[in-house]
């Protein structure tokens, strides 16, 4: 199992548009991915968009990511890559 | 699993009682959702999955559509949509509730999604916290999805329902199966709203006025209501139980003790002589009617025809059959029918009188009447011919003028004449009234008594109209003050008018049902009052103890006060100085205001 810490930090947060985006790209991998707020204990399923709106991530926020599964060191890698970029969102 | 831990509410008592049951929830959207047992969890579950793809194939095509109109970036909207119905999660929880509790696929929709928008609104971020209207969207398209293959059906229900709801409109009580309501709890509204007065009439224990009650109630959640004090128990602990097993026992059975045989006078102490009728809607409110011992019925709420037909517009023999069957029953004692009264609390919603923004003084009563002539000239009709089987009168609603009355009777007139043509009709007369329910009428009250045979107090009208107080807005019902020194001089020249003027008068407001105010009507001179049916014996016990010329005495003092609380302190010592049992669940009811807190 992998474990990551990665940082919101583009302007809007994790919101509705982003989150979409991480759906699907977390659905892409077989891996179970799972995602938690540093500050907080509960975990959800990063392939769930209501769990990951629940985590009501704005700008700032450090999200830590569990990862286990045949292609988690990919997942881990594609997960970490679309934080870096800010969701793709801001050039 | 939500907990179930005990919730108490308090709100208005305005139908008394004591009653537990389980809640059926009827929500915002005014979507009754049912637990309803299921044999076949497998196809149940099928069925969901078929909503869901429905659903899915919906979203892709408005997304289409969307995109030709305005571009992808502004569709990103449904495709967060499109992925909570994929939702995993969700979607586990929904067919884990169906296998597991044998649920039916709407109310595994209803919890699941419920939980949810009440997680997200708890949350701080306003984004985030905003995001529950779109889980709100998609079960609203899931639940569409659902709809049509299974239509709702009473039948399978308990019998043991409170309703709980945010609103209540009248026209609600005729599409349920009343022998399996227990009682009403609602977030809005006041004592003296119109659902109020029909809960009393049906003596279905109510408690209005309770704000976020939704948020803490399901259907199926079991609620302890008591109407006496206004609260409300969802899951009460088993104490509690035990504690009101006794008032729950002793509501249950009352039933009985109202019952009073017909032709019973009702005298004062000294014997001047009251005549008390019943105020009815529903026609199964004749049997209370009748064995209250009410002499006639003093107001029949017609609005009931109308809200209940499915073109709105009940045709004449429809209406004949009504009031035949009234006039019947209650033979040899008059029936009064108060043509169509709608427009206010949009128990009339049609399309073609547009949505009226201030409906209680817009086009209602007899406004919309004279406005509808066919519609007025049916229910006249109706009215005429069912004078051939007993003793029927007309009360005009909402009159403000004079001509008002004119136009109505030149128009009852024509109908008169055509049918006096017809041989085989034998009608007899008619006697015509004006409610009197705006400050105008009041005002104008000598000319307005001199065109009609009798007058007809409505005084939840005349009370809100002339303290301008909308009694079902939560904000201002405390403002609605029954004793208020301006609304006694109102009552108080009607009297002396009509006792001037030598013409009957009948109070028909639901105030009368309040053994206080019905003392200080009598003092003042009434001696017609009209009620619900279920509140005529206990007044009738009331006034026997009273002799008429102390009654006087409390209306001159009462009327000497410049304000409501001490008009209400006087009245309350007086009367129950004057009675032999405690009043103070009565005097609760008019009480003067406590400022809200």
């Amino acid at each position: 199992m992998i474990r990551q810490s990665v940082l919101v930090s583009n302007k809007l947060g994790l919101h509705a548009r982003a989150a979409a985006k991480l759906v699907r790209l977390a659905s892409s991998f077989s891996s179970e991915i799972h995602l938690s707020r540093e500050d907080a204990n509960q975990q959800i399923d990063s392939k769930s968009i209501l769990g990951i709106l629940m985590l009501a991530a704005s700008k700032g926020t450090r999200l830590v990511i569990s990862i286990e599964g045949q292609d988690e060191t990919e997942a881990e890698a594609a997960i970490c890559r679309f934080f870096e970029a800010k969701f793709g969102e801001e050039s | 699993m939500a907990s179930k831990a005990e919730i108490v509410f308090n709100g208005r008592g305005v139908s008394p009682g004591v009653v537990v049951g389980q809640a059926l929830k009827i929500d915002r959207h005014n979507r009754l959702i049912l637990k309803l047992h299921v044999d076949d969890v497998d196809e149940e579950a099928e069925r969901y999955l078929r909503a869901i793809e429905a659903a899915k194939e919906q979203m892709t095509n408005l997304k289409l559509q969307l995109e030709e109109k305005v571009g992808s970036e502004h569709s990103i909207i449904l495709d967060a949509h499109r992925l909570i119905l994929e939702d995993r999660t969700l979607n586990a929880e929904i067919l884990a509730t169906i296998r597991n509790r044998h649920a039916n696929a709407e109310w595994a929709v209803m919890q699941a999604t419920d939980r949810l928008v009440h997680a997200y609104q708890s949350l701080e971020d306003e984004y985030f916290r905003e995001r529950h209207s779109d889980i709100e969207q998609v079960a609203e398209r899931i639940l569409l999805n659902l709809s049509g293959d299974r239509p709702l059906s009473w039948e399978h229900l308990p019998d043991d329902l409170i309703i709980a709801s945010h609103d209540f409109n009248p026209s609600n009580f005729a599409t349920m199966d009343l022998r399996k309501v227990r009682g009403l709890v609602l977030e809005s509204g006041g004592r003296t709203s119109h659902t109020a007065i029909i809960s009393r009439g049906l003596r279905l224990p109510a408690v209005m006025g309770i704000r976020d009650l939704l948020a803490s109630v399901s259907t199926g959640d079991v609620l302890l209501l008591d109407g006496d004090d206004g609260q409300v128990v969802v899951n009460p602990t088993k104490e509690r139980m035990e504690n009101m097993r006794g008032r729950l026992e002793a509501f249950g059975s009352t039933a009985e003790s109202a019952s009073t045989p017909p032709g019973m006078k009702t005298l004062t102490r000294d014997g001047t002589v009251v005549c008390l009728l019943a105020n009815t809607e529903l026609p199964n409110e004749l049997s209370a009617a009748k064995s209250s011992g009410a002499e006639g019925i003093g107001l029949f709420r017609s609005e009931f025809l109308y809200f209940s037909h499915p073109r709105g517009v009940p045709g004449m023999e429809e209406q004949l059959a009504t009031y035949r069957t009234l006039v019947r029953e209650m033979s040899p004692y008059p029936v009064s029918v108060r043509t169509l009264d709608a427009g206010s609390e949009k128990v009339y919603d049609r399309a073609d009188l547009g949505s009226q923004p201030n409906p209680s003084m817009g086009l209602r009563g007899i406004r919309l009447s004279l406005q509808t002539k066919n519609t007025f000239r049916t229910q006249i009709e109706a009215i005429l011919r069912a004078s051939c089987d007993g003793n029927i009168e007309i009360v005009l609603p909402m009159i403000s003028s004079v001509e008002e009355i004119w136009q109505a009777k030149a128009l009852i007139g024509r109908v008169r004449a055509k049918l006096l043509k017809r041989p085989d009709l034998a009608l007899s007369r008619v006697p015509l009234g004006a409610m009197i329910e705006v400050p105008a009428a009041v005002l104008s009250l000598e000319s307005i008594a001199r065109e009609v045979d009798f007058l007809c107090v409505g005084t939840n009208d005349l009370i809100q109209y002339t303290l301008a107080v909308d009694r079902g807005n939560p904000h201002v019902a405390y403002l609605f003050q029954p004793l208020h020194p301006a609304v006694l001089q109102s009552l108080d020249r009607i009297a002396e008018v009509t006792r001037k003027l030598n013409k009957p008068v009948r109070i028909c407001g639901e105030i009368s049902s309040n053994p206080l105010f019905a003392v200080l009507l009598l003092g003042m001179g009434f001696t017609q009052l009209s009620m619900n049916p279920l509140s005529i014996p206990s007044i009738r016990k009331v006034l026997r103890e009273v002799p008429i010329e102390t009654s006087r005495q409390i209306a001159r003092e009462a009327l000497s006060f410049p304000t409501a609380s001490e008009v209400h302190k006087y009245l309350t010592e007086a009367v129950s100085n004057l009675v032999s049992w405690d009043l103070a669940t009565y005097a609760n009811e008019i009480a003067a205001p406590s400022t809200q807190n």
